[in-house]
């Protein structure tokens, strides 16, 4: 057992070294983490509201009520007040999606309880955003007939929540996000540390020395580890302070995140030993990394997204990974799976990828 | 220094023997039953071109292939892939691609090897390989920054840090300058000296009949030939080059043809080359073509190893030379 420490030291020590050789790349490793939240952050941020040109032709009491109505209607517009001609140039010049016109006798007309037309000029050149406004402009008009107690009106929807706290779209997508930076970081650094002996046909003196392959694995596996997690630890500061996220279990969130990279760094060292160069062990992370975000539950719970989704969402860990995040920040439960069952997929992630990155080492004849 | 505090294994016996040893790649043999001794203490050269199985037969010897029959011992035990840690201890590998990390530094490089091999005072024997390979100056200079020639001290000073008693270093000299080439010799005849058993893979003749005590030559995976290569040469015979017009070489040609000392002749833009048996004596050559023509200058030489080759293996093109 001490000839295994000792070689576990030994590639620990040797890892440590290649990164301090090149303190670029923990810089990197940081910033990488950073830009796939503002990613992330941007993808919950854009397209939300239509830049709406409002124009009103009626001044009504009434009218001004409705006006209301639309600005409050859940990220769905963006009202701009302005005149037809701008209205037009701008639509045409691409800066608003659609031109609402209240006309003249709009409050005169519902008060009398006639109905009333409402002009609405969309760019459907990206169906979205003509989708948000077809499903917004009717939700408005019936906040606007409830509020008003408009005849006819005889429906009315009672919310009642399971969770006593509504979680917010952004802080939401964030989470899921340091389990997305998590894979991405580890998954990357330990793929390019491993692939790195092969290319460089180093690893040929592990095969010929007396040390034990596997503690030499763990202990270079071990030095990705703790810098891919300082990294996104690092982005965890940064949804917990710069975005405002409380998280539920602060330590719990920091643990469980540790327990990614340690996942993601052992995937990532099979990766490595399967491509055996560098440059290929990049581009596989950056492709696979966003499919596998978007089928773990990072926009909503994965549950949610239809049989085929949910079935293929959790062939990988990052469904896990995600719903143990959500967990331990926002208090949900994303998975019907319980968080214990969570964390005992991703542990046996850990361990299997492990073994399959040993195996493949031990039994490789290339390694001459 | 290293040199005084080496470890000298005791004396006698072969280190390494391999027996009808044959490895095949698929449908091809890279390796039909080789059989060789390396004693103790002794340094063997194996020689051959360019897909010969040099590098099968290191890698058999090093134990990272494994013989699909006959076997191997190493310090006369028969064992098997993977091999016990306590052999592997016993080696030292320079492998053909150095296998070092570029971006470390040549200490940090070394202080890996010394963990990986279990050295008890790493520190120490990491000075001590480095003053013995000299590049002392040089241990906190990133290997990716030297030469070819101080990569390659490098990977013989790793090789070294443990202390092995068999050593096995793959073509140590290829792309090297003269001086490290001479220098990389040097400390090869030490090795000998301090009786640590040094296997070698080499392209050049000139490089084997300076370190080796026995020489193999492999071709097409078959052992071709082995023994000392005073002896080897002495089969082979050596060269006359006679320095004329081709008028005058064709003259001594006919002159030459015909006689016991003369195995084969050649007629050139230059003159004439002359193969002569091994016994032969070179001067009586030089005055029977001096008696009658004119010859501007000769020199004799050693065969190169295409040479020598073709002058054991009758299967191999002969076209520089007519065989009288």
């Amino acid at each position: 057992m001490s000839d295994w420490w000792a070689a576990c030291r030994a590639g620990m020590r040797l890892q440590t070294q290649q990164f301090m050789k090149g303190p670029l790349l923990i810089v990197l490793t940081v910033v990488e983490a950073l830009t796939f939240l503002a990613l992330v952050s941007l993808f919950g941020l854009t397209g939300s509201k239509a830049p709406t040109a409002l124009v009103v032709n009626d001044h009504s009491p009434l009218t001004a009520s409705f006006v209301q109505d639309l600005a409050k209607d859940h990220d769905s517009f963006r009202l701009e007040p302005t005149t037809l001609a701008i209205a037009k140039q701008r639509l045409a010049a691409g800066s608003v999606v659609d031109i609402l016109t209240i006309p003249k006798g709009f409050g005169a007309s519902v008060a009398a309880g006639r109905t009333v037309v409402l002009p609405v000029t969309i760019d459907n050149v990206d169906t979205d955003l003509t989708d948000d406004i077809q499903r917004a402009l009717p939700a408005a008009i019936q906040t606007f007939g409830l509020q008003h107690h408009f005849n006819g009106i005889r429906l009315a929807p009672v919310e009642h929540d399971l969770l006593s706290y509504d979680t917010a779209y952004v802080p939401y997508l964030v989470v899921s996000a340091l389990g997305l930076d998590a894979l991405v970081v580890a998954g990357a650094l330990g793929a390019t540390a491993m692939a790195g002996e092969w290319e460089n046909k180093t690893l040929v003196q592990w095969r010929l020395s007396p040390s034990p392959m596997s503690g030499l694995l763990i202990g270079k596996l071990i030095a990705v580890v703790i810098v891919s997690t300082l990294a996104v630890w690092v982005a965890a500061l940064l949804v917990f302070f710069g975005y405002g996220v409380h998280p539920h279990d602060a330590v719990g969130t920091l643990a469980a995140l540790a327990l990614c990279c340690v996942i993601f760094t052992a995937l990532g060292a099979v990766v490595g030993n399967l491509l055996r160069r560098t440059l290929p062990v990049a581009i596989v992370f950056f492709g696979i990394a966003l499919p596998l975000y978007i089928d773990s539950g990072s926009l909503e719970p994965e549950r949610f997204d239809g049989h085929w989704l949910w079935f293929f969402g959790h062939a990988t860990p990052v469904y896990a990974a995600v719903g143990v995040l959500q967990n331990t920040v926002h208090g949900l439960r994303v998975t019907p799976e319980s968080i214990p069952v969570d964390l005992g997929i991703l542990t046996l992630w850990a361990l299997f990828s492990m073994a399959i990155a040993y195996l493949i080492l031990q039994r490789s004849k290339a390694v001459r | 220094m290293w040199g005084r505090t080496m470890r000298v294994p005791e004396a006698g016996g072969w280190a390494v023997e391999f027996n009808s040893v044959t490895r095949r790649y698929g449908k091809r043999v890279a390796l039909d039953s080789v059989s060789f001794v390396a004693e103790e203490g002794s340094v063997l050269g194996l020689l051959g071109p360019n897909g010969a199985g040099k590098s099968t037969l290191l890698g058999t010897l090093c134990g990272l292939q494994t013989p699909d029959e006959g076997f191997v011992t190493w310090f006369g035990q028969n064992e098997h892939v993977p091999l016990p840690k306590a052999l592997r201890k016993r080696m030292g590998v320079v492998t053909q691609d150095t296998a070092l990390y570029g971006e470390l530094t040549v200490r940090q490089n070394l202080r890996f090897a010394a963990d990986l091999y279990g050295v008890s005072n790493p520190r120490k024997g990491v000075k001590e390989v480095a003053d013995l390979l000299g590049i002392t100056h040089r241990l906190d200079d990133a290997v990716g920054e030297l030469s070819g020639g101080n990569q390659r001290r490098v990977a013989i000073a790793r090789s070294l840090v443990h202390d092995p008693d068999l050593l096995v270093f793959d073509e140590p000299t290829l792309g090297v300058d003269i001086e490290t080439r001479h220098a990389i010799w040097s400390h090869v005849r030490l090795l000998r000296n301090r009786r640590k058993t040094v296997v070698v893979s080499t392209n050049y003749l000139d490089e084997a009949l300076a370190l080796c005590d026995r020489v193999l030559l492999l071709k097409n995976g078959r052992l071709i030939e082995q023994g000392k290569p005073g002896e080897i040469l002495a089969r082979t015979g050596r060269y006359v080059e006679l320095d004329c017009t081709p008028e005058v070489a064709q003259a001594a040609f006919a002159t030459l043809d015909g006689q016991t000392e003369v195995e084969g002749l050649s007629v050139g833009e230059s003159g004439l080359t002359v193969r002569l048996t091994g016994s032969a004596d070179p001067n009586r050559v030089v005055e029977m073509a001096l008696a009658v023509h004119h010859i501007e200058g000769f020199r004799v030489r050693a065969p190169d190893l295409l040479e020598v080759f073709q002058s054991l293996d009758d299967s191999l093109p002969q076209p520089q030379l007519t065989d009288v």
